[in-house]
């Protein structure tokens, strides 16, 4: 399958610190790929390269084929964003943040039938989506997060830390509709810390140490101990190399 | 795109407590202001009308009487408030509402005479254009303070980027928004006030009234643009919103409440406007100083305009000689056309001093537009010290007619006579004072200078926070 997302030697420096090194990295169509790696290993670099908010220092992110730096708003317009912690408009319900956001990236044919029917499908209560969000969990909120990147019909969607908060139940039905939205064809980029759930929903891990991509693991041929085993030995090893499991 | 981004902002903001609450206090206090104005306003008409009336009546029927003591006796003209003073009183509090018109003297205007006015500011008078200079800069930074800030604290920003808009579009709506919030509120008491108007006693023509509301409402609109720049630009720049709000706080409290007093106080000690007592020495003074001899060519002169104009035809000093005329009626209007421009020199140079002090406070407008606001403001009204120096120049003019229809008459008919007394029905040839407004083209030359200082900050203060917001507004 093409690959949507795709970094090509990207790197990011603040002054003398480099925050990324040289990724290489791809999602393709229908993909699922999850990045491990302890705070500052440049998860959140990564995805905000990807987003266009910081400029890299070399290399470059291409989303289906755009150039983010070159046409950032266009770029945008391929991507569904859903961070840690969802940011909406407190005072509109969940509805007007829906639709708001969805016309911001230039969606079509928006009524409410459609609307409600994207809030449906994330599994937020109906009767929820018309008070103001101000009065909504965070699971709430990581819903209408994620109706917003499906009403924006996103080519790739980009998960920072959106399972952090979460209970297990509303974990595992953001888990099962990232699934969903994967067999229909989006690709998926997510950092995450829970080390578990990112291999059942996976396809693909990546982990980062300090700013380089230290492995890159097929999710199908790991088991929770040997992916932990791997991880801690990767966190701990000072010079731990690119290697990929078989 | 902007026109979703310009709808959500007003549902935000129609639905922030705060701004409702801010906006039904000023309406309220702009309703209230508007009505104490028109209450003023209409009892200051009332008591001139009736006072004109009284003083024509007292001054018809003085019966035979000489006329030069009947100049000094002399004539009170009122001066009629602008229709627009409910709205801005300006200066007018300050400048006077009567003028005693007399023989020999030009006074000041009575009940606050300019001698006694210290400074034009007035913004502790509760006027509509008061309240909205105070708490249009409240209201605006309260919508804009976190504007910015607010969107980057709460990760909305993040958010709104990534759907694919940008800064650009994103200012634009916030602007708009912010500004228009302002504008018609605004908008609002000018034309309450622009219809009051329409119907006041001395209503201007629709054409001026129209006009003037549409001026004022413009500047208005300027000071709300610089606010709303001023809004956004602070907010793009601070890292927090409650450190943006407390900068413009500083800024408001600076601009509105410092500046303008500390500007007033400059000018009127850089410019200080004499006092009632030395008003009348330093006016002696000129006086006697601009006498001259009666033997001398120049009072010849005088002398023989004097009655060439009384009698219609000109009189050759060879004539004049042999003329029988009263000398003392000859002497007092010869004594009153020399000292004509003397006495118009004086008060050139006291409104000279006010001009001057408006100078000094232009200084301060380049710090602050709500003093621009207040000279352009003032001169639309009608009630700036240039309205007032036209009034006091139209009755200078009107004290002059007085006199020489009453020292004429006693020189042409008391020839001889030891004591000539003008007959009962002789008053009324005295022409009565009417007044009408300035034209707007005077108030578009007063405030001209204030209109640009208004529009460079509407201009500069948006442009800068456009360039900010472009290039240093990051998530």
């Amino acid at each position: 399958m093409a690959d949507v997302l795709r970094a090509e030697s990207l790197s990011k420096r603040f002054g003398t610190h480099t925050a990324l090194n040289s990724l290489n990295l791809s999602v393709a169509s229908g993909e699922i790929v999850c990045m491990l790696g302890a705070n500052g290993a440049g998860k959140t670099t990564t995805i905000n390269l990807f987003l266009g908010f910081l400029e890299p220092s070399d290399g470059k992110a291409l989303i289906d084929g755009t150039h983010v730096q070159s046409d950032t708003t266009a770029a945008r317009k391929l991507l569904g964003y859903v961070p840690e912690q969802v940011a909406l408009y407190p005072s509109l319900t969940g509805l007007e943040n829906l639709e708001y956001f969805m016309r911001l990236s230039g969606a079509a044919n928006i009524n409410e039938t459609h609307l409600r029917s994207l809030l449906d499908k994330v599994g937020l209560d109906q009767a929820a989506a018309t008070r103001p969000v101000q009065d909504y969990s965070k699971g709430m909120r990581q819903k209408v997060g994620l109706a917003i990147a499906l009403g924006k019909n996103a080519t790739a969607l980009l998960l920072d830390e959106p399972l952090s908060g979460l209970d297990p139940k509303a974990a595992n039905e953001f888990c099962s509709l990232l699934r969903v939205l994967a067999n229909e064809g989006k690709a998926v980029l997510m950092a995450t810390h829970d080390l578990f759930r990112a291999r059942e929903i996976s396809d693909k891990i990546v982990i980062m140490k300090s700013g380089r991509m230290v492995a890159a693991l097929d999710s199908a041929a790991l088991d929770n101990a040997t992916l932990e085993k791997i991880y801690l030995q990767h966190m701990h090893d000072p010079d731990t190399l690119l290697e990929a499991a078989s | 795109m902007i026109s979703y981004i310009i709808r959500k902002e007003a549902m935000e903001v129609s639905r922030d407590g705060r701004t409702r609450i801010l906006a039904i206090v000023m309406l309220l206090l702009g309703l209230v202001g508007l009505l104490a104005g028109w209450a003023n306003y209409a009892d200051q008409q009332r008591n001139a009308q009736f006072a004109q009336a009284d003083d024509q009546t007292v001054f018809l029927d003085q019966g035979e009487r000489n006329p030069h003591s009947a100049a000094h006796f002399g004539r009170m003209a009122y001066k009629p408030a602008s229709p627009l003073a409910a709205f801005d009183p300006g200066a007018a509090p300050f400048m006077g509402q009567v003028i005693w018109l007399e023989a020999h003297q030009r006074n000041p205007a009575m009940f606050r005479p300019a001698a006694d006015s210290l400074e034009l500011g007035r913004l502790s008078n509760f006027s509509v254009a008061g309240i909205l200079t105070v708490l249009l800069p409240l209201l605006v930074f309260l919508l804009g303070y976190s504007a910015l800030a607010g969107e980057r604290e709460r990760g909305t920003l993040r958010q709104t980027l990534a759907a694919g808009t940008s800064t650009g579009k994103l200012f634009a709506a916030k602007y708009i928004v912010i500004a228009s919030t302002g504008i018609v509120l605004a908008a609002v008491t000018i034309i309450a006030s622009a219809v009051m108007a329409l119907f006041s006693p001395v209503a201007l023509s629709a054409t001026d009234t129209l006009v003037r509301a549409l001026g004022l409402t413009a500047f208005y609109a300027l000071y709300v643009l610089a606010l709303t720049g001023f809004a956004l630009l602070v907010s793009a720049l601070c890292r927090q919103s409650r450190t943006a709000l407390l900068v413009l706080l500083g800024i408001w409290a600076l601009a509105v409440m410092v500046l303008p007093r500390v500007g007033a106080s400059v000018a009127a000690q850089t410019f200080p406007i004499p006092d009632g007592a030395q008003v009348w020495s330093e006016l002696r003074a000129d006086i006697a100083s601009n006498r001259v001899a009666p033997d001398s060519a120049e009072y010849k002169a005088a002398e023989q305009f004097v009655v060439s104009r009384a009698l219609g035809r000109d009189v050759s000093l060879a004539e004049l000689a042999t003329m029988d005329l009263n000398a003392s009626g000859l002497r007092l209007e010869v004594t009153e056309v020399l000292d004509y421009a003397v006495l118009n020199n004086f008060y050139a140079d006291i409104y000279d001093r006010y001009a001057g002090q408006r100078d000094v406070r232009r200084w301060f407008a380049l710090l602050s537009p709500a003093i621009a606001l207040q000279h352009a403001s003032s001169a639309f009204a009608g009630t700036d010290f240039v309205a007032h120096q036209h009034f006091s120049d139209v009755a200078e003019v009107q004290r002059n007619n007085i006199v020489r229809v009453m020292n004429e008459d006693l020189l042409l008919n008391g020839a001889g006579a030891t004591t000539y007394l003008a007959g009962e029905n002789f008053w009324e040839e005295v022409p009565e004072f009417t007044y009408q407004f300035p034209p707007v083209s005077l108030a578009w030359r007063s405030a001209a200078f204030d209109i640009l200082l208004l529009l460079l900050w509407g201009a500069i203060a948006t442009a800068l926070a456009w360039t900010v917001t472009r290039n240093r507004l990051t998530v």
